[in-house]
């Protein structure tokens, strides 16, 4: 049994809230009602890639289409877009390999993985149907996410460079990268409001787990039921 | 800058076009003869003086020319190529610049709003201020005409002299030609007058001298005479230019695919939350003793 008492604090003062100080170095403890899925330096990784995620994205946009053209305002211009985008690039490829580093030894798909990623599975996943009490401190989904979203960044990372520094690279590799690298954006953008609205309007519950990087253990039980029993040490159909 | 007083016909990234069809502005030419060119390069001098270029060093690459290639401030370049092919002999000099294409490949992949800008006249025109010095145009031209400037991060070309054209004045290279082989004037009439010079060439031997005007592009607003018009590569010319594929691909075909991608991925949410809602733990499942809901 890993559960604390809440009294128990590693913050140093008696003051702070005690699930967010275990949460800065610690993770999948249980802290009174509440269970830490995320430590601190998972969170600021996520949320670096999420911010440079969106300045790529809102400095892209208005390069992509002269309809989006309003979205330039926001940063000064499409020139300024133009300079800020591949540098706010190379720093989202930097930061999500952190992020990789960070979450890869998790991300192993295992059978009842490749099942929930199939159409039928992810039907059923969307229908709420899925009663799956298998499912680990990650499901199949957002596996698949992660290992979408690396090989997404990959791709707009080599296409990227090459529409930087077009002058470099013969006429078809440059005129495949516009293609791919707009493709690629597209297929990100498009996954990542999947990834938005499941994290917090789909899912009540989750987005805190990216915040104070916990999450209560009514919400573990219903999304990561197999996760939340290794944590907690409780038995299956507890 | 752009020609205030000209009327334009296409604009770069434009959402709504800019052409108001209100004035009939003919359709302007520049005639190449390269058979009657003699390489003096009066055409880049003036080109230079008028356009009150910077100096660009010119390079030996053992040939006549000038420079191997066209430069931000060179945008006029007589190329010198030997041609020798079984026994056959040919010294071909062709001046290089911007071809003022009717369908502009530069244009068409340009992301800058106004950045290119092609007149009613024909003549295509860059416009500094909007430039945002991407250099998608380079891939889009078929020719290998614009070039970059890392010290102004801008794109530079021929503008077919627009500022004196708009006053009624012909280029500063046609202005500067010695022997005439530089021509201007309506498109009409100069196609008239490079044809009838490619029927003198036939009979003059030149069985294969060809105008070159090429509709892959829409044709040009500069033509050009060639004496081995089977052969326009030996010229450095494309046989037969296209704006590339996948600048068309991309443009009408992957970016409204990717739009409905991520507006469908958008109402697809939308719907879901519609009909499914939160998910939520069900009522009355067991809860053990202090836990909160979620």
């Amino acid at each position: 049994m890993r559960s604390i008492p809440v009294a128990d604090q590693r913050s140093g003062s008696g003051m702070g809230d005690a699930a967010m100080a275990r949460a800065r170095s610690t993770e999948d403890v249980v802290v009174g009602d509440e269970i830490v899925r995320e430590r601190l330096s998972a969170r600021v990784v996520h949320w670096i890639v999420a911010l440079t995620f969106f300045v790529c994205l809102f400095t892209g946009l208005p390069i992509w289409t002269p309809y989006l053209g309003f979205l330039a305002h926001l940063f000064g211009g499409l020139h300024v877009c133009r300079i800020l985008h591949p540098w706010a690039g190379v720093a989202f490829a930097v930061a999500s390999v952190f992020m990789f580093v960070q979450w890869v030894s998790q991300m192993k798909l295992t059978k009842a993985d490749r099942e929930f990623i199939t159409p039928k599975g992810m039907l059923r996943y969307f229908q709420y149907r899925n009663e799956d009490a298998d499912v680990g401190k990650y499901n199949g989904g957002q596996k698949l996410l992660f290992w979408a979203a690396a090989l997404g960044t990959v791709g707009l990372l080599i296409t990227g460079l090459v529409i930087w520094f077009p002058l470099e690279f013969p006429q078809w590799v440059r005129e495949a990268s516009y293609l791919l690298h707009d493709a690629a954006f597209s297929l990100f953008f498009a996954m990542i409001i999947g990834h938005i609205y499941l994290g917090t309007a789909a899912e009540p519950g989750t987005f805190r787990s990216m915040i104070r990087g916990t999450v209560t253990k009514s919400w573990a039980r219903l999304h990561h039921p197999r996760w939340y029993r290794e944590v907690t040490g409780e038995k299956a159909g507890g | 800058m752009t020609a205030d007083g000209l009327e334009i016909r296409q604009s770069s990234a434009s959402v709504w076009g800019s052409a108001t069809e209100l004035r009939n502005l003919k359709v302007v030419s520049k005639l190449i003869d390269t058979t009657t060119c003699i390489g003096c390069k009066a055409c880049e001098v003036a080109c230079q003086e008028w356009n009150d270029l910077h100096i660009v060093p010119t390079t030996q690459t053992g040939t006549y020319q000038t420079m191997p290639s066209l430069d931000a401030n060179y945008w006029n370049l007589i190329k010198f190529r030997e041609v020798e092919e079984s026994g056959f002999f040919a010294w071909l000099l062709r001046k290089d610049g911007c071809m003022h294409c009717a369908d502009p490949g530069c244009l068409k992949a340009c992301p800058a709003p106004g950045a290119i800008v092609q007149y009613q006249n024909g003549i295509v025109d860059v416009n500094p201020e909007a430039c945002i010095g991407c250099k998608m145009c380079e891939t889009g031209c078929p020719f290998d005409i614009p070039r970059y400037s890392a010290k102004t991060d801008k794109m530079a070309k021929c503008t077919l002299c627009v500022d004196r054209v708009q006053v009624g004045l012909e280029p500063a290279c046609v202005k500067a030609c010695p022997t005439g082989c530089l021509e201007f004037g309506d498109k009409a009439e100069l196609v008239a007058v490079a044809k009838a010079r490619v029927e003198q060439l036939k009979q003059n031997g030149f069985t294969q001298a060809a105008l070159y005007d090429p509709p892959g592009v829409g044709g040009t607003t500069v033509i050009t005479v060639l004496a081995h018009g089977d052969h326009p590569e030996w010229y450095g010319l494309p046989k037969d230019p296209q704006v590339p594929v996948a600048v068309s691909l991309w443009k009408n075909v992957a970016r409204p695919l990717a739009a409905l991608a991520i507006a469908g991925s958008f109402f697809a949410m939308v719907a879901h939350y519609l009909s499914f809602g939160p998910k939520t733990p069900k009522e009355g499942a067991e809860k053990p003793k202090g836990d909160k809901p979620a």
